[in-house]
């Protein structure tokens, strides 16, 4: 499956951008996994004059050739990122990519609730109409305490979260190939 | 009155949270000072931001410490509050205290009928975030919608019901201020109480002063003195009325860092590493302040045996010094006057003159001084101070001209 993978950081030093490449590694045989990094992306403006910045246009393009999407979300003051709400207000604003597209949601935290906050909240954002995103409501993937399972350069090293990974993995590649027929008979209807 | 800091939490050209913002700073003018903060002027918030570029983030920061209470206005963006407003308050909440108890509100302006209640909803959850910790006020929803029927086209709210429930929510949260306000200041005047305070007296070697002595002493000297202490933390401030920096007790506790503007803060920290590596004991920068000439002095502060204990800034306007200078007061006729005044001085009576105010410096600093430590400052008398600094602590003197410029730039915004 081809899979469009944003990192909700715009920090040069990420566990969830470290998260995404592990699993464009882990999932090379089964998934083709372009992670997509938001460090360039301005802040959103709506009284911004023209279609979209080009970084926008990238990840649009980039988007759009994927068959699903995972967003990778930390946590700051219960919440996502403002770097990562910015991308999605450019999603939904010239641009749609996300709209129909199944997105999953996971999250990673050097705290104990592992941004379970934000992610309950990106999820809320991600079917609002403006973007209308077909979001993955089952195996909930929040890695809490970080720094002990995954080490600096961002290899995951605690075997119970790589098979939990996998299983949500397995999930949302079902739901994703479901909520792509769904498109199609719609779309013939 | 009551200082309010109204945040527009948008960055578009036009948007109906502003104009709320404005008509209620009319509206209320008799009840509270709004001032509308434009949180696009802040850059986006990355940990990775370079501290050239938050010379705003600090100046918000020191409006939010200087205001009584925070107004959120928020329009909503896909369910949640705009990227722009997390930003600021990613900022207000990032290695800092600032929003810490603050009282707080939300209101809202949306175009539709639902008005921005899921962007509230969600607003309200990050301002009690642990790293926010507002004193946010329960209820008192302000949530208009259909703003093309509640605003007119001049951008006056016209909807008498909307202006009734944001008169009512508004009143509210001043008195949620001020009650909040009058139990601090409750615990404040128990403090004053104890006896011990008022009773008590510090032996110097050389006399004994009371405590309210030594505060009015402070108080009276015409040079403000401030105290960073040795874990570089803002410790206390003379309490001196017209100072040239306005300081606040918001303030007391905070790092060299969150005190001091971005810019100005590799200059600060060089002075003070100086100072406590001992290569240092004294920088002089003359400069322009609020329209006359004044003199900042830094100061190693030290025990007896020579431990760093923290640095003294030492400030205040020399207009007048050099009005008297100017004037002839040290010719021939008027010396004997002025000498038996300052008997120290008058045993270099050839080169009084210019160096007035560094010798009067340093007469505070013989107390816990050794005597040789006065050296370097006596050496270098005629206004050389100034480029020894330069040679020592090389980034601060040779870019004293910017240091100033934006050092001056947010004292006048204060």
């Amino acid at each position: 499956m081809k899979i469009a993978a944003i990192a909700g950081s715009n920090a040069n030093h990420s566990y969830n951008r470290m998260l995404l490449e592990f699993m464009a590694h882990h999932f090379k045989d089964q998934d083709q996994i372009d992670v997509i990094d938001i460090r360039q992306v301005p802040m959103f403006n709506e009284s911004f004059k023209g279609d979209a910045p080009e970084v926008i246009k990238d990840i649009d393009q980039r988007i759009k050739a994927a068959d699903a999407v995972i967003i990778a979300s930390p946590e700051y003051n219960h919440s996502i990122t403002s770097a990562l709400k910015s991308v999605v207000e450019w999603l939904s604003y010239k641009v749609h990519p996300l709209t129909g597209k199944p997105v999953m949601t996971i999250g990673a935290s050097t705290k104990d609730q592992g941004a379970s906050r934000s992610q309950v909240q990106l999820r809320d954002i991600l079917i609002s109409p403006g973007i209308n995103a077909s979001v993955y409501q089952g195996d909930e993937f929040f890695m809490s305490n970080v720094t002990s399972l995954m080490d600096y350069d961002g290899h995951v090293t605690d075997e119970g979260t790589i098979h939990f990974l996998e299983k949500c993995m397995n999930g949302f590649r079902f739901y994703a190939k479901a909520i792509d027929q769904m498109n199609k008979e719609m779309n013939n209807k | 009155m009551m200082k309010i800091l109204a945040f527009a939490g948008t960055n578009a050209d036009f948007s109906y949270n502003r104009l709320l913002l404005r008509f209620m700073k009319k509206h209320f003018k008799q009840m509270a000072d709004i001032e509308i903060y434009e949180v696009g002027k802040l850059p986006p918030f990355s940990v990775d931001t370079s501290l050239s570029e938050q010379t705003e983030v600090w100046k918000l920061k020191q409006k939010i410490k200087a205001a009584d209470g925070l107004v959120f206005s928020t329009p909503e963006y896909d369910h949640g509050i705009p990227a722009v407003l997390k930003s600021a308050i990613e900022w207000m909440s990032y290695h800092t205290k600032v929003m810490d108890k603050k009282p707080a509100m939300i209101v809202g302006v949306a175009y539709g009928r639902q008005a921005s209640a899921r962007s509230q909803v969600q607003m309200r959850q990050i301002l009690i975030s642990p790293d926010c910790n507002t004193n946010l006020i329960p209820g008192n929803e302000v949530l208009i919608g259909n703003v093309r029927d509640t605003f007119a086209k001049d951008g006056r709210l016209v909807d008498q019901k909307a202006i009734d429930n944001l008169e009512e929510c508004f009143e509210h949260f001043i008195e949620y201020i001020q009650i909040f306000q009058n139990v601090d200041k409750g615990e404040l005047n128990m403090a004053v109480k104890q006896p011990t305070i008022s009773d008590a007296y510090i032996q110097f070697p050389t006399g004994r002063l009371s405590l309210k002595e030594v505060q009015q002493i402070f108080s009276t000297i015409p040079f403000e003195v401030d105290l960073i202490d040795s874990t570089d933390h803002f410790a206390w401030y003379s309490d001196k009325p017209n100072r040239e920096h306005v300081r606040n007790t918001a303030s007391l506790g905070e790092t060299v860092q969150e005190c001091h503007p971005p810019m100005a803060v590799p200059a600060v920290m060089s002075i003070i590493n100086s100072f406590r590596e001992g290569k240092k004991d004294v920088v002089t920068r003359p400069l322009w302040m609020n329209g006359h000439r004044s003199l900042i002095q830094y100061y190693a502060l030290r025990d007896i045996n020579g431990h760093y204990l923290g640095t003294i800034e030492f400030t205040g306007s020399v207009e007048y010094i050099l009005n008297l200078f100017e004037n002839g007061a040290w010719d021939k006729d008027a010396t004997t006057g002025a000498s038996k005044k300052t008997n120290d001085s008058a045993e270099e009576p050839e080169e009084e003159m210019a160096v007035d105010a560094s010798t009067g410096a340093s007469e505070s600093s013989d107390d816990s001084d050794a005597s040789e430590d006065d050296t370097p400052l006596a050496a270098d008398e005629s206004g050389l101070d100034a480029t020894t600094g330069a040679s020592e602590t090389g980034s601060v003197d040779a870019e004293d001209d910017t240091a100033d410029a934006s050092t001056g730039a947010s004292e006048n915004d204060d």
